[in-house]
């Protein structure tokens, strides 16, 4: 009997599946309450603004906080934001904001001027990865009235508004995060958005902020659904299990989906770059001509063809291709690859066919994606076409690549990208090329010339000024090439026929608050 | 019986050592592999506050101190706190998420022995002839396969193609069940929750067949092998002599007596569930244990990895013990 039993109970458990298919259709989801839902690779690395140093996590931000300024959508114009207007002191030290009346924070607080004063003190504090957006700025915080709040800094900066708008200067409920200690609550914050649950890796439910001044998101409830593989998500995209697919299909996905045609592929150009940088202040890359050989040898036209499928864009200076002062410095140097200027400058060096220049370039595997290791065998094979130099490629996972390997000058050149903090020139170059902060990006690069110009750069206000300064500066980078940069990244999206408001602009943060379906 | 309890009680002495050799292993690669402090700090904070970060987290003390430490926690079930922001326990994180892993491993695991019994039964007494040919080589190739290829399959055929099933994920979009057990289809029964059953299952059925096909494939070969060699014996000719019919010679008096090696393999098989489960969880968006490891792995949370690590370790040594003492139950000769 007990056996009968057990095989009745085996045989419940195997048939089940099968009646749960033939029993309904595949489109009971479709109803009138649908939540919108984006499908990402990408993931919530740490959900607290003085700690969260990544761009995923700052998009996340951006729809369940807002910062005294925002961007308007489409554009990279500032826009009031929680503060409705704001006034500069004369010598361009003092920025004093006036804060909307009656703000909450999703955890019943108040949001004034000391919650302002609160959240940006407690990124200074903390000193964690993105404190230096506030610190290297920031001199102090007064609170003048409940409504008013006065931002002190050290030395005029162009571009503060554009930090302001940043995450780690989003206000957040003493209430909610700790004074010393990173937290990641799930309330506290004050957006168009606020969280209804998140299960990290799994899922992220976003509803409606009942309290938020501006208009209420075109979706009530959005859900975004974290993947492991690209794969699976371009499948989920083209089940229509998901709504939108947003960071990272693979390019050859993308080429598919759009030849079958039946979802929308949405493209924007994005300020996302990706460079080579070599460590200036050691051998061998102290002598300037190795980079140049490097500089003009690599076949940027192959790395964007081959590897990406042509999804991307070969880009000759770190301020990125839209912005203003942008100007193609390395093709004016070296044209768009010059292999005889390559082999005359390492015959200069002491290298021939039988002594060749031999180094390791380094690159990460999957940070930048399943095609990374592509980039760097064509970036070896295009080197070593000149004959002269022999490549060893090699390559760390991302964290021992970044947490270590970078700062400590590990690696004598490597593959390395960017997503900007603010959108501004001066987040393009000062990190890269100025002797105060080259060592934490790995470069070790120091000219006087360059800091001057860069320093003179960040102080003026004329753009007529700071554009032929940063000219000025994307010349002398391209004839010294500490950093080459190789592509620009485009920005992808897949979406369903009927979904609309999907904005895709160059602050390259979605805004979910906007998506809608028809 | 005497002799049974000793060896019951030995073979469970004996998992002392290699439990403690396993875990001094997983402590000591953990280790070797990188820095926890650099990997909750990042790369530019201040040095005291990496002091400090050591401090607490004791590894400024010498490594055997440490180890001990370590064992002396997990005696009292404590796994350490997870080195991510918010720093939950690592036994509240892998309870979490265990019950996805086990939902996964059970169907899998029931389709496997399904499959596989039946398919290695039909060989087996189709000797030589083309169904024999065929599952055999159903064996050859299951075993083979690379289970992200059997999952995209799966997936491009019942979720692209023929719009029948999700392609990944446990349940629909913002439901859940009322946890009872974790499980989510006991759960959605015992709460008469048909909405929730129906979704749980229908998001099951691609992640269980294509782990249980991949298992499927040794079961095959093992039935069919064993199943031969019985149906040699004299015992089944009397049994044929005698006239009973050949379905009860086959399933009630051969295939009962194969069982045994069977019963060995489902024990080792364990070890291959839990590797297979990581891979069918990645494919599928599967919230279960593997993925917890994958992102883990990802965000240098060393603690959490070394907890999945140990606490795998502990149920593969748990269900072989197992294994081992109900053979020695069924075959009195079995005393090592």
């Amino acid at each position: 009997m007990k056996k009968k039993i057990m095989t009745g109970m085996m045989g419940i458990l195997l048939v089940l599946p099968l009646v749960a298919v033939c029993g309904t259709p595949a489109a009971t989801l479709a109803s009138e309450g649908k939540p919108m839902v984006l499908g990402t690779t990408d993931k919530i690395t740490v959900l607290d603004p003085a700690k969260t140093y990544d761009f995923y996590t700052w998009e996340v931000f951006q729809n369940i906080g807002e910062g005294l300024l925002k961007y308007k959508p489409g554009t990279t114009e500032l826009v009031p934001g929680i503060a409705e207007s704001y006034e500069v002191s004369s010598d361009g030290l003092e920025y004093t904001f006036s804060l909307r009346e009656g703000l909450k924070f999703t955890d019943g607080e108040p949001l004034d001027a000391a919650a302002v004063k609160w959240s940006i003190d407690r990124v200074i504090r903390l000193a964690l990865d993105p404190s230096w957006l506030v610190s290297a700025f920031v001199d102090r915080v007064e609170v003048v009235d409940t409504c008013r709040v006065k931002i002190i800094l050290k030395e005029p900066v162009s571009f503060f508004p554009s930090l302001v708008a940043s995450t780690p200067y989003l206000p957040i409920s003493s209430e909610s995060f700790p004074e010393d200690k990173v937290a990641e609550p799930v309330a506290g914050h004050y957006g168009p958005y606020k969280i209804n649950k998140w299960v990290r890796d799994v899922q992220l439910v976003l509803e409606a902020n009942p309290d938020y001044y501006g208009p209420a998101p075109r979706s009530e409830v959005f859900v975004v659904k974290f993947y492991k593989d690209a794969a699976t998500m371009r499948m989920a995209v083209q089940t229509g299990e998901i709504d939108v697919a947003w960071k990272t299909l693979r390019p050859i996905d993308v080429i598919d989906l759009r030849s079958i045609g039946k979802q929308k592929v949405l493209e924007a150009p994005g300020p996302y770059i990706r460079y080579i940088i070599s460590r200036c202040n050691r051998p061998p890359f102290d002598d300037v001509r190795l980079r140049k050989a490097v500089a003009a040898a690599i076949d940027r036209g192959r790395i964007c063809e081959e590897a990406h499928k042509g999804t991307v864009d070969p880009l000759y200076s770190m301020v990125p291709m839209g912005m203003w002062s942008h100007i193609d410095a390395f093709k004016e140097e070296y044209g768009e690859r010059n292999l005889e200027l390559a082999k005359k400058l390492l015959t200069e060096a002491g290298y021939s066919k039988d002594k060749p220049f031999q180094f390791e370039l380094w690159y990460t595997p999957t940070h930048y994606g399943d095609l990374e290791a592509d980039v760097a065998a064509i970036m070896k094979e295009s080197l070593e076409e000149t004959g002269l130099m022999k490549v060893t490629l090699k390559s760390a996972e991302w964290a021992t690549y970044a947490a270590e390997y970078i700062a400590k000058g590990t690696m004598p050149i490597f593959l390395l990208g960017w997503y900007p903090d603010y959108i501004d020139p001066d987040n393009y170059t000062s990190i890269f090329l100025h002797t105060e902060w080259s060592p934490d990006m790995g470069v070790f690069y120091s000219n006087p010339e360059m800091d001057e110009l860069l320093d003179q750069a960040r102080v003026r206000v004329e753009i007529e000024e700071r554009t032929d300064l940063y000219t000025k500066v994307q010349k002398l980078m391209a004839e010294e090439a500490p950093v080459i940069p190789f592509f620009q990244g485009v920005l992808t999206a897949v979406v369903q026929p009927n979904i609309k408001g999907v904005v895709l602009d160059p602050v390259m943060l979605l805004k979910y608050y906007l998506i809608y379906r028809e | 019986m005497a002799s049974l309890r000793v060896y019951i009680i030995r073979r469970v002495l004996l998992a002392i050592p290699m439990i403690l050799i396993l875990l001094s292993i997983v402590f000591l690669i953990m280790r070797v592999v990188g820095d926890p402090v650099s990997a909750i700090l990042g790369g530019h904070a201040p040095q005291e506050q990496i002091e400090q970060i050591r401090q607490q987290l004791g590894l400024n003390r010498p490594v055997f101190f440490q180890f001990c430490d370590y064992v002396w926690q997990l005696l009292h079930g404590n796994l350490g706190r997870s080195l991510i922001w918010g720093q939950r326990p690592v036994v509240a994180e892998i309870w979490d998420r265990f019950p996805a892993t086990l939902e996964l491993s059970v169907y899998a695991f029931l389709i496997s022995i399904a499959i596989g019994i039946f398919t290695g039964t039909m060989a087996a007494t189709h000797r030589n002839k083309s169904l024999d040919h065929v599952f055999r080589l159903y064996g050859i190739i299951t075993y083979s396969l690379f289970i992200p290829w059997i999952g995209i399959m799966l997936q491009l055929l019942f979720g692209v193609y023929l719009g029948l099933l999700p392609i990944g994920g446990r349940i629909g979009i913002l439901m859940e069940p009322k946890t009872v057990t974790g499980l989510y289809i006991l759960d959605s029964f015992l709460t008469f929750d048909p909405d929730s059953l129906v979704s749980a299952l229908k998001h099951l059925i691609l992640p269980s067949v294509t782990l249980g096909v991949y298992l499927s494939g040794i079961f095959t070969r093992l039935t069919r092998t064993n199943l031969m060699e019985v149906l040699e014996k004299d015992f089944i000719r009397a049994a044929r002599a005698r006239g009973l019919s050949e379905k009860v010679v086959i399933y009630k008096h051969g295939l009962k007596n194969a069982f045994i090696p069977i019963l060995t393999m489902i024990g080792l098989q364990f070890a291959l569930l839990l590797v297979g489960a990581v891979l069918t969880e990645i494919t599928f968006s599967w919230p279960g244990m593997g993925t917890l490891l994958f992102e883990r792995v990802s965000y240098r949370d060393f603690t959490t990895v070394q907890g999945i690590i140990v606490f795998f370790a502990l149920i593969v040594v748990t269900v072989n013990l197992m294994v081992d003492i109900i053979y020695a139950y069924i075959d009195p000769r079995i005393r090592y």
